[in-house]
């Protein structure tokens, strides 16, 4: 008897959850939320993978930490009086391109060393500034600035997302018509202007446009959820894929369910959507470092074997393929 | 008809940002065309030489002529002559590349965005890497490949492209035997059947001292320029190797024998 109790009173509670969600999903923040996701995903897919791809992921939180510094300043210019009219997202922008092109002349000769002490000095510079005007800035407006750090995907207003909408559809415009070039400056930087490309140009067109891209997606979301959802889930992708599109594909997948995910688990435990993103996203590295891992073991087992005996390889690599075989056929 | 000039180079100077001196007082003039090597010990500045003949680095004096046209101020016109391969390890490995991508990469360069493939650069990058014998690799993830194939695939793009010069960074870097004779072989073979000049950098004259017409002797200035038989000096290969280079002569023939090199004959 009890059992059934307890099997009809889980039923019951899951079709409360079911419902809620259905109810959930007409309720207008909620829908801005996962337009939000999805937006969110495709920047990630496009300025997050080619960062990754240039080596330069720790840029993001370097751009999305510039971008509450600038805020902050924004804040503070408004509120002292001194230029009324400077919105924070003015602030944001400006420092978020700041620190891409400092990075940007940093790398020109293509040394991502150089970079990364670019970034480090200019985050550490930003979030100084943000933590000292904090104290110039009235108190009321505070939190303000810590939105950009937390952030909340529950309170995106309709400005934020035709902010992102805008940045999305103009990254994947570009990302279409310049993805060799992209790829190129990060492969043979030397090699494509010698050959005449001008790399530079589109070395830094790549990183004021992931800029712009990082400051909006932080002020709609939090620095926090932006770094995750940009960084782990294209390099968990470019560990494990073999093609580029390959791991486009995968990387919006993965920011995408990892977001979706982190709202649904929101709504049934008290958690910050945000913050149950970013752990998924970040397991997803986890998760593809172990299976990289496995992978690799199981490739130098396999080169090992010529030395020993070549007869022994052949039947093993016939084996392998018969089962690789069979495997499809089930 | 009037000689052309692959490299004119006079009281050239290059130097880093960092104060390093890395050319000075280079004078050598190369006529076109040629099968070229440049040779040196590490730091000698022999990719610097290549990159400032591109325009990538700017001379703090004198200048570098290719084919007539000025480093600094025509650089254009000499990207457009010019296949570059940089030194293996300037390839980023951070990209899923394929192959074929790579080797397309020489054409493509040179196409307006969005520098769509045609099917006769993907039939020419084909032929390029059977050339090097790399053809079955076609759909390979390049940063995959093992160092000598990748090598290889380097090559292959150089093949690939358009324009008389071929530039090429330390083509044999890091390969073996069997893929040295194949690179040595493709270029000679595409030298054979095309109009173009090939300057590669080498620390090694010996897989392709039977090819090349000039080789340019580096330390950071001109050692020695001139045919292979006359780089085959004692006292020349002294200054760039140090005392533990020997030339031998043995039985008709002269061997070079530096720890770069193992032994090299000469005929
Ligand atoms: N980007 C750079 N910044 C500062 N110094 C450099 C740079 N590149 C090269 N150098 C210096 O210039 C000198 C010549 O370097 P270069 O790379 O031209 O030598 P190389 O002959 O190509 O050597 P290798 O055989 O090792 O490739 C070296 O002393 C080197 O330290
Ligand atoms: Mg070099």
């Amino acid at each position: 008897m009890q059992g059934i109790d307890t099997v009809l009173h889980t039923t019951q509670e899951l079709i409360a959850i079911i419902d809620l969600l259905i109810q959930a999903l007409s309720v207008p923040f909620v829908q801005r939320a996962l337009i939000g996701a999805l937006l969110i995903a495709v920047v990630a897919s496009t300025s997050g993978t080619f960062l990754v791809f240039r080596g330069l992921s720790f840029m993001t939180s370097g751009v999305a930490h510039a971008a509450l510094g600038g805020a902050a300043l924004g804040l503070f210019l408004q509120h002292s009086g001194l230029v009324p009219w400077f919105d924070p997202i003015l602030g944001a922008l400006l420092f978020s391109v700041f620190v891409a092109l400092v990075t940007g002349y940093a790398g020109e000769t293509g040394m991502t060393q150089k970079m990364e002490v670019a970034v480090g000095v200019s985050f550490a510079l930003s979030m100084s500034i943000a933590v000292f005007l904090m104290y110039y800035i009235p108190p009321t407006q505070v939190p303000q600035i810590w939105g950009y750090l937390i952030g909340d995907i529950l309170l995106l207003d309709n400005f934020d997302i035709v902010l992102l909408a805008v940045t999305a559809i103009v990254l994947v415009l570009i990302t279409l018509i310049f993805n060799k070039e992209f790829i190129y400056v990060s492969v043979d930087m030397e090699g494509s202007i010698a050959h005449g490309m001008n790399a530079r140009a589109y070395h830094y067109l790549m990183l004021v446009t992931s800029a712009l891209a990082i400051a909006l997606a932080t002020k709609a979301v939090g620095a926090i959820l932006v770094y995750a959802i940009m960084v782990a889930p294209a390099a968990a992708a470019s560990e494990l894929i073999k093609s580029i599109r390959g791991i486009f594909i995968a990387v919006f997948v993965i920011a995408l369910v990892s977001e979706l995910m982190g709202l649904v688990a929101s709504f049934t435990v008290s958690a910050s959507p945000s913050a149950i993103a970013g752990i998924l996203a970040a397991l997803s590295y986890v998760v593809a470092m172990q299976i990289k891992r496995r992978r690799d073991r199981v490739s130098i087992d396999l080169d090992q074997l010529p030395q020993h005996d070549e007869e022994a390889t052949l039947v093993l690599g016939e084996a392998l393929d018969t089962s690789a075989h069979e495997g499809h056929d089930h | 008809m009037e000689q052309q000039f692959l490299f004119e180079v006079k009281d050239l100077a290059v130097k880093y940002p960092n104060g390093e001196l890395a050319l000075y007082n280079v004078n050598f003039s190369i006529e076109s065309p040629t099968f070229m090597a440049i040779v040196g010990p590490n730091g000698s500045g022999k990719s610097t030489l290549l990159k400032t003949s591109l325009g990538l680095i700017k001379p703090v004096r004198g200048q570098v002529k290719v084919l007539g046209y000025d480093s600094v101020r025509e650089s254009k016109r000499i990207r457009k002559l010019v296949r570059y391969v940089p030194q293996r390890d300037r390839i980023g490995l951070s990209v899923p590349l394929k192959v074929k991508d790579i080797v397309l990469m020489s054409r493509l360069l040179k196409k307006p965005p969005p520098r769509f493939a045609s099917s006769k650069d993907k039939e020419i990058a084909r032929e390029s890497l059977k050339r090097v014998n790399m053809a079955d690799l076609w759909d390979r993830p390049f940063p995959e490949l093992s160092g000598g194939q990748r090598q290889r695939v380097l090559v292959a793009r150089a093949l690939a492209g358009d324009g008389p010069i071929l530039m090429l960074d330390e083509p044999l870097a890091g390969t073996d035997h069997e893929s040295q004779d194949m690179i040595v072989e493709a270029l000679g073979d595409y030298r054979n059947e095309h109009e173009v000049s090939i300057v590669m950098v080498t620390h090694d004259l010996n897989p392709i001292h039977t090819l090349v017409q000039d080789v340019l002797l580096l330390k950071n200035t001109v050692v020695g320029v001139g045919t292979p038989c006359d780089m085959m000096d004692m006292e020349l290969l002294e200054k760039v190797y140090g005392p533990t280079a020997r030339v031998i002569e043995y039985a008709g023939h002269r061997y070079c024998v530096t720890h770069d090199s193992g032994v090299d004959r000469h005929h």
